[in-house]
């Protein structure tokens, strides 16, 4: 049996994690520019879409969310997996979390770009979003704090500066440790983004009561970031939407979402950057286990919503809800009890069979589970109105596809350029102590 | 007159420590420096620290600017919008919020930038050694004729090599 | 003292023909959908007629319903909007103001009525109705969200003339595009604040009901149908 990754020398810890850091072989250059080639055909599809008005989407009305604000609950969602690695993690001193903090932390900064571009991605004169930015203007006004959506501006940036910041913290001593690295535009990033770290105890103590700090503060801004996207919903009187349970729903959902991300992408850059003996069956065991547990969650609060709008029996919300269980949304509905729970629970709740691969393979089957989600929670209550005229439908047009599929190859794309730019293990927190005074 | 020495292990780094602050050092002239950090003792280096109250301080400030702000935007042009007040502290408590948040944060990572001295106007002439992989280096700043107990007590709690550098 | 506008609508008078419909495009530079977005729902009618089957062939009853913007005085859509593009102003109308909207659609999602229509395209007129369109409305762009305003320029209008005068604004001299060009006569307009107006008579009436009253809109249109 490998050695516990502790014990290994660290010469050789040094040498495994920055090794990523130094050239890249043919592969990475061929994801990259299917990546991009992906990028590009969803810059070209939003183009379009400014250039010739919204009416290239699917929308019609009354259906007038559609992909591009699932994609936006979605994306946000998984921003969600750094936040509960990290913080909560860290605040329960959970030791396993180390080597997959800052690979959390990445992710949740970038899905958290990428999901901030959806709420102007969606708009109808998305050149004027920053008309929600309070700023003095010469229209004489001021946004409408009273929105949801001023409060998802609000709440977003909080998240992304806090974000970027609990990013940063930690990346600092490694900085230090990179800066003697051979190619010079390196050592001259490395120095710049290591504030001149020396590795004094005054430096460390500074940090950990930082980090500490921002462990509670990012905890809490994130519960307030989904429940405020849960909010734009909630907040409607909108039947199928007007409910008290959207804001923790979402909050968990998100948090699922994100441990799914989290194991896909542990998977790869364990496979990929040969990171085998720091990214043990130790971890993934863990992490299935969070997912299988917040499976079980997400099934609670998806059976307390419907079943209670089940037996209330209330005509419109009733529609919404046949219509989401029984008739033209049925087959996504239960594919994605199927996928959320379904899936979990036997891969990875039977001892025997919980794995890395089912673990990754479970988390896929989340990823598309827990789009599907958000997509019955947008679509069927606006399909189904209250003033039966006008129900109508929806398909999505080859510009929402692309641009979706866009987001998708962007995250490959960033965290690819990210890899290999800085050390995706922590080196620093993961190495030994020194021996401790008993 | 600086000295720097290199321990290997916590235990004899945290015993010089001792002896050098029982013979007078100060903990301004101490700084203990690791690739990662080192758990002394408590008391033994403490470095006193207002993060917390920085970051209540920066949190309240902020959210109670924000919630001012919109208080003053929203009677500065008064839109009566689906029979709400002109200003309603519930309907935007998630600004309020998410401000007060926001305080929280930027008052933490300033703070941290300087309590930690990266950004502070730092003695550039004090030597920073190259710490090796597995150890953590001591330095101590003391008078030129205090030098050699320095050594003496470094090397009796198990420095494995102890380097002078004056002055620059 | 304020006017407060509202309409009373006699779905006991309304025929279904949708002259109302015909007028409100002609007034308003409302645009024309070519065939294909007609088929996926993009037509874009600020007041439309709805029609409620009852019963089977050849025991139909038909029951026509003309719904606009209902103008609620606790509106659901104006909350939401971030930019103030829908507000109340003190007449108590819901006004839409095109320069201010973004086009987030929440307003739309959040009308229970479902009378928000939004310009997914530029607006474009078959060749010559580009001609005929109403100089004192203006022709929204792509990108922004629409509604009845209860022809909120014959209103100024008319208080412009009155002011003219000067004699004061008497019942009946406002008549938005629909109500002007119903041929039953089902649809009146006035002001709710003037006790003697028709339209506060009418509200007033026994077979006087508002559309989704439980949900604490306040509609201030009101259709006046028999009870059944």
């Amino acid at each position: 049996m490998a050695p516990a990754p502790e014990l290994l020398p660290y010469a050789k810890i040094r040498e495994d994690l920055f090794r990523p850091l130094s050239g890249a072989g043919s592969s990475y250059w061929l994801t990259m520019l299917a990546a991009l080639a992906v990028v590009l055909a969803g810059a070209y599809a939003w183009s379009y879409q400014l250039r010739f008005g919204m009416g290239v989407t699917g929308l019609q009305r009354p259906v007038f969310w559609g992909f591009y604000i699932v994609d936006f609950v979605f994306w946000i969602g998984i921003s969600h997996a750094g936040t509960l690695i990290s913080a909560i993690l860290r605040l329960t001193e959970a030791a396993w979390r180390k080597p997959i903090t800052r690979a959390a932390e990445a992710i949740t900064v970038f899905a958290l770009m990428i999901g901030g571009l959806f709420p102007i991605i969606h708009l109808g004169r998305a050149w004027y979003f920053y008309w929600l930015i309070p700023y003095p203007n010469d229209r004489l006004i001021w946004p409408n704090f009273r929105s949801p959506l001023v409060w998802d501006l609000t709440a977003i940036i909080t998240y992304i500066t806090g974000s970027v910041i609990y990013l940063y913290l930690p990346l600092i001593p490694d900085m230090a440790q990179l800066a003697e690295h051979n190619t010079p535009w390196r050592r001259k990033l490395y120095r710049i983004l290591s504030l001149g770290w020396t590795g004094s105890d005054r430096e460390w103590h500074a940090l950990e009561r930082a980090m500490k700090l921002m462990a509670g503060i990012i905890l809490a801004v994130a519960v307030s970031v989904h429940t405020v996207v849960a909010w734009d919903f909630a907040m409607t009187i909108a039947p199928g939407w007007h409910s008290t349970i959207f804001g923790p729903y979402f909050v968990a959902g998100a948090i699922f979402s994100g441990i799914a991300a989290l194991i896909i992408v542990m998977a790869l850059i364990r496979k990929v950057l040969k990171l085998e003996l720091y990214l043990t069956d130790h971890h993934f065991n863990n992490l299935s286990k969070l997912l299988l547990m917040m499976s079980l969650l997400w099934l609670y609060f998806t059976m307390a919503e419907h079943l209670t709008v089940w037996y209330g029996n209330e005509p419109e919300e009733m529609t919404v809800f046949n219509a989401k269980t029984r008739s033209a949304y049925a087959p996504l509905f239960w594919g994605m009890v199927g996928l959320n729970f379904v899936v979990p629970f036997v891969l990875l709740g039977i001892r025997r069979l919980r794995t890395i691969q089912t673990a990754a393979f479970s988390s896929v089957c989340v990823l598309i589970g827990m789009w599907l989600e958000r997509y019955l929670i947008a679509v069927p209550t606006l399909t189904n109105p209250r003033l039966t005229s006008a129900t109508s439908s929806y398909f999505p047009s080859w510009v929402e596809i692309t641009i979706t599929a866009a987001t998708f190859a962007g995250m490959v794309m960033l965290y690819l350029i990210f890899a290999k730019i800085f050390p995706i293990i922590a080196v620093w927190e993961f190495k030994p102590h020194v021996a401790e005074e008993e | 007159m600086y000295l720097i020495g290199e321990f290997r292990e916590t235990r004899a780094a945290a015993a010089a420590i001792q002896k050098l602050r029982a013979g007078g050092i100060g903990p301004g002239d101490l700084d203990l420096f690791s690739e990662e950090p080192v758990a002394l003792p408590r008391g033994l280096l403490d470095r006193p620290s207002h993060m917390s109250l920085v970051s209540v301080l920066g949190a309240i400030a902020l959210g109670s600017l924000a919630t001012l702000f919109v208080r003053y935007a929203q009677n500065d042009y008064k839109l009566v919008t689906g029979g709400m007040p002109i200003f309603s502290f519930w309907a935007t408590g998630v600004i309020t919020y998410e401000m007060t948040m926001l305080g929280a944060i930027v008052a933490t990572f300033i703070w941290f930038l300087w309590e930690s001295g990266l950004v502070r106007k730092r003695d550039q002439r004090a030597p920073v050694p190259r710490v090796a992989p597995g150890s953590m280096c001591l330095r101590v700043r003391c008078a030129a004729d205090w030098a050699d107990r320095a050594n003496e007590i470094m090397k009796g709690s198990g420095a494995v090599h102890i380097e002078r550098r004056a002055d620059a | 003292m304020e006017h407060r506008w509202g309409m009373a609508i006699d779905l006991d008078r309304c025929t279904g023909c949708e002259a109302c419909v015909v007028a409100c495009h002609a007034e308003n530079n409302l645009p024309v959908a070519p065939p294909d977005q007609a088929a996926t729902g993009r037509t874009v009618h600020w007041i439309r007629v709805d029609r409620y089957y009852e019963g089977e062939f050849p025991d139909i009853k038909v029951k026509y319903m003309p719904v606009m913007c209902q103008h609620c005085d606790d509106a659901p859509c104006e909350p939401v909007c971030p930019t103030y593009a829908t507000y109340h102003n003190n007449e108590g109308l819901n006004v839409q103001v095109y320069n201010r909207c973004v086009g987030t659609f929440y307003c739309a999602n959040n009308c229970p009525y479902t009378v928000r229509y939004f310009n997914w395209f530029d607006p474009e007129w078959p060749q010559p109705l580009q001609l005929q369109l109403n100089p004192d409305v203006a022709v929204r762009v792509s990108g922004v969200m629409e509604k009845c305003s209860f022809c909120i320029q014959r209103i100024k209008r008319s208080k412009e003339d009155a002011a003219q005068g000067p004699r004061p604004l008497a019942d009946g001299d406002v008549k938005p595009a629909c109500v002007q060009s119903c041929p039953a006569e089902a649809m009146v307009f006035g002001d709710l604040a003037d006790p003697e107006s028709k339209v506060s008579r009418l509200a007033e009436n026994g077979r006087a009901t508002k559309l989704l009253e439980g949900l604490g809109t306040k509609p201030k249109v009101f259709y006046l149908q028999r009870a059944k």
